[in-house]
């Protein structure tokens, strides 16, 4: 029987899942995912998280504790680092940490570092050490890693065709094309974020569709270039050090400047430090495009289903009303 | 002669209001929701039907307030919008040159800018509910004030004392710490008022543009001691609307208005709504591990509609 490698669906699955299933595959490995998060997952994991991690880490944990019994070895890579320059979140390198001394009984655990801020060509390295572990010859690994390397090419490409990482994810997954959502709303709001925040239907209280259903075609900082978001985030005099929030401040400010986007909501977690940041510099930019709305929301396991539902409503009226000038508010 | 009709539907109130195609205020009705929106709707409805002049013919109807999807239901409201934007026409309509309309309820507190009569920018007090109307009440009633004479109390302060009003729970424990130390009570009540304005200007108004003129309404407006407590911060009058209790109620008869225009014919089931028989339950969907809690309203034993779910499956209703 193969060797069953458990990946959780949280933190930066929505990114680096095709990298990860690709390489393990190409090993002869397995890969388990653990299952979507619902308010039982969330629940387990709430048990065992500590009590200072945010939201998202909180999610994490449950689906450590979905996954846990069902594979050989816990996938949970140690990303200090995954480009030149910036940091991924100090909460995401102590995570095989966190997660080893709150389980007793866990599968042995993978927990690879991946430091490549001095030198983003080191990515081989972890990954042969990764390969390593089950035994496969130096040649193996590396067509592996090449192979992951691709895939990873064709996904982040895919995700540039202005189709929602949802779709893309799971075209990707089923190997099929991609079906392009006929985007029918008259408004489009940019909806920027964690992508753990953006594309967890259950933490974001299904905040897509709610915004889809209100009438708007939404994007998201995947769909803009990595190449843009440079540009635009490089124009911030303090450096942003974090990997995603430079990437959401960037294309947040490239969408801004854009005109193609009638409101922008952030959509941050609660206990999260850079967002408490980001929110905030993303607010002093929006507000030198008063054409465009901005909102901001803020995620917990306890956030309401109604609170969120009231704004939503509010903001998307505010966009019509304006721009319907034409029924004014007053006679 | 033709009218509009606007529910608000709040947690502590249920306020309803009817204008004309001028958009004068005809008739209100303020009532306490009491924790049963159905009964409030429909008392507030009977209400309004015998102070409306014969020959009154409602042409359209609209719901607001945290009851709005249910309370548009059972009347069949021609738009079901937010009390954000209910609040903001009914503002800008009264004082078309507002710029700020601070609103504070039972249990939520908002700011709304506007620009040049169009809504900009909004915000809602998140988790904390520290100077909402409950926690006013709730305090009034522990230091033996009537909450109606609680803002005339607060006027006839000489040294209000200072009360930290970061959270509702540090508040009442200062507040009972300077009782124990001797300060009297038209000084806490009048300190009392400062710190939630200060709350309130640094919670749901941190980072927004306030302007005169600003508009103060809901429920709380009707207490003289935020009013004078907000002035003495911004320095400049606050204006409390005449119907600053039944704002949202009002907004919404004009969006019922703006409504009709475009769609001609309203979906309004009559006055006699308030004598049919209209329930709701609630069941935990067990289809999978989100165990959403599915809410049913029925009529006369019916079920007319269904929310609550994630997935849709309970929308949908089996002819």
């Amino acid at each position: 029987m193969a060797i069953r490698v458990g990946i959780i669906r949280a933190l930066l699955y929505y990114r680096l899942y095709p990298f990860w299933k690709t390489f393990f595959n190409s090993l002869g490995i397995e890969v388990i995912v653990s299952g979507k998060t619902t308010k039982k997952l969330l629940k387990k994991g709430l048990k065992y998280a500590p009590d200072e991690a945010c939201l998202s880490i909180k999610v994490a944990f449950g689906h450590v504790k979905d996954l846990m019994d069902k594979v050989d070895y816990l996938f949970l890579p140690r990303l200090v680092s995954l480009e030149r320059g910036t940091y991924i979140c100090p909460k995401f390198i102590g995570f095989p940490d966190m997660i080893r001394s709150a389980f007793d009984n866990l599968s042995p655990l993978i927990d690879t570092s991946f430091n490549l801020r001095k030198r983003p060509s080191n990515l081989f390295f972890p990954m042969y050490r990764i390969g390593r572990i089950f035994k496969k010859s130096p040649l193996f690994i590396y067509r592996a890693y090449k192979r992951a390397l691709e895939e990873e090419s064709k996904y982040l490409s895919s995700l540039q065709k202005g189709i929602l990482l949802p779709e893309v994810l799971s075209s990707w997954e089923e190997r099929r094309t991609l079906r392009s959502s006929n985007p029918k709303g008259n408004l489009c709001i940019a909806l920027v974020g964690h992508p753990y925040n953006l594309y967890d239907s259950f933490v974001n209280l299904n905040i897509i569709k709610k915004l889809e259903d209100l009438g708007a075609r939404v994007v998201t900082p995947e769909m803009v270039s990595p190449l843009e978001i440079k540009k635009e985030a490089d124009k911030i005099p303090q450096e942003v050090y974090w990997s995603l929030g430079r990437e959401i401040v960037g294309a947040s400010l490239y969408l801004l400047e854009s005109k193609s986007i009638d409101g922008l909501i952030h959509l941050g977690s609660f206990g999260c430090g850079p967002d408490s940041f980001l929110r905030e510099l993303i607010a002093d930019r929006a507000r030198k495009h008063p054409e465009i709305a901005y909102l901001s929301l803020i995620l917990d396991e306890h956030t309401g289903e109604a609170g969120v539902v009231t704004r939503l409503e509010a903001f998307i009226d505010l966009i019509e009303r304006r721009k319907k000038r034409s029924i004014r508010l007053s006679y | 002669m033709d009218t509009y009709l606007g529910i608000d539907v709040g947690s502590i109130s249920t306020n309803l209001a009817v204008i004309n195609e001028e958009r004068k205020v005809l008739v209100w009705e303020y009532l306490l929701t009491g924790g049963k929106p159905i009964e409030a709707v429909q008392k507030g409805l009977k209400e309004i039907e015998n102070k409306l002049p014969s020959g009154t013919e409602i042409k359209g109807v609209s719901s607001t307030g945290s009851a709005r999807h249910l309370t548009g239901i059972l009347v069949g409201a021609d738009t079901v919008k937010s009390e954000i934007i209910a609040h903001a026409v009914a503002a800008s309509h009264l004082i078309p040159e507002v710029k700020t309309i601070f609103e504070i309820g039972g249990q939520d507190s908002k700011i709304i800018i506007v620009r040049d009569g169009v809504v900009v920018d909004f915000a809602m007090n998140t988790i904390c509910a520290a100077g909402t109307g409950s926690f006013l009440d709730h305090q009034a009633q522990r230091l033996g004030v009537p909450i109606e004479e609680f803002g005339d109390l607060a006027l006839q302060a000489k040294a209000p004392t200072r009360i930290a009003g970061r959270c509702t729970v540090f508040a009442e424990s200062d507040m009972i710490h300077k009782q124990q130390t001797g300060h009297v009570t038209e000084n806490i009540v009048a300190g009392l008022c400062q710190a939630l304005v200060r709350n309130y200007l640094n919670n749901v108004g941190k980072g927004k543009e306030i302007l005169p003129p600003t508009v103060f309404q809901g429920g709380v407006a009707a207490n003289k001691g935020m009013k004078t407590a907000f002035e003495e911060e911004l320095g400049y009058e606050v204006i409390v609307p005449e119907y600053y209790h039944v704002m949202g109620a009002i907004g919404a008869a004009m969006l019922a208005q703006e409504t009709i225009v475009e769609t001609k014919k309203t979906k309004f089931k009559g006055f006699e709504v308030s004598e049919v028989d209209y329930k709701t339950r609630s069941f935990e969907c067990t289809g999978c591990p989100n165990l959403c809690e599915v809410i049913e309203v029925l009529m006369n034993g019916e079920v007319i509609s269904r929310w609550g779910d994630r997935c849709g499956k309970w929308e949908v209703l089996e002819k």
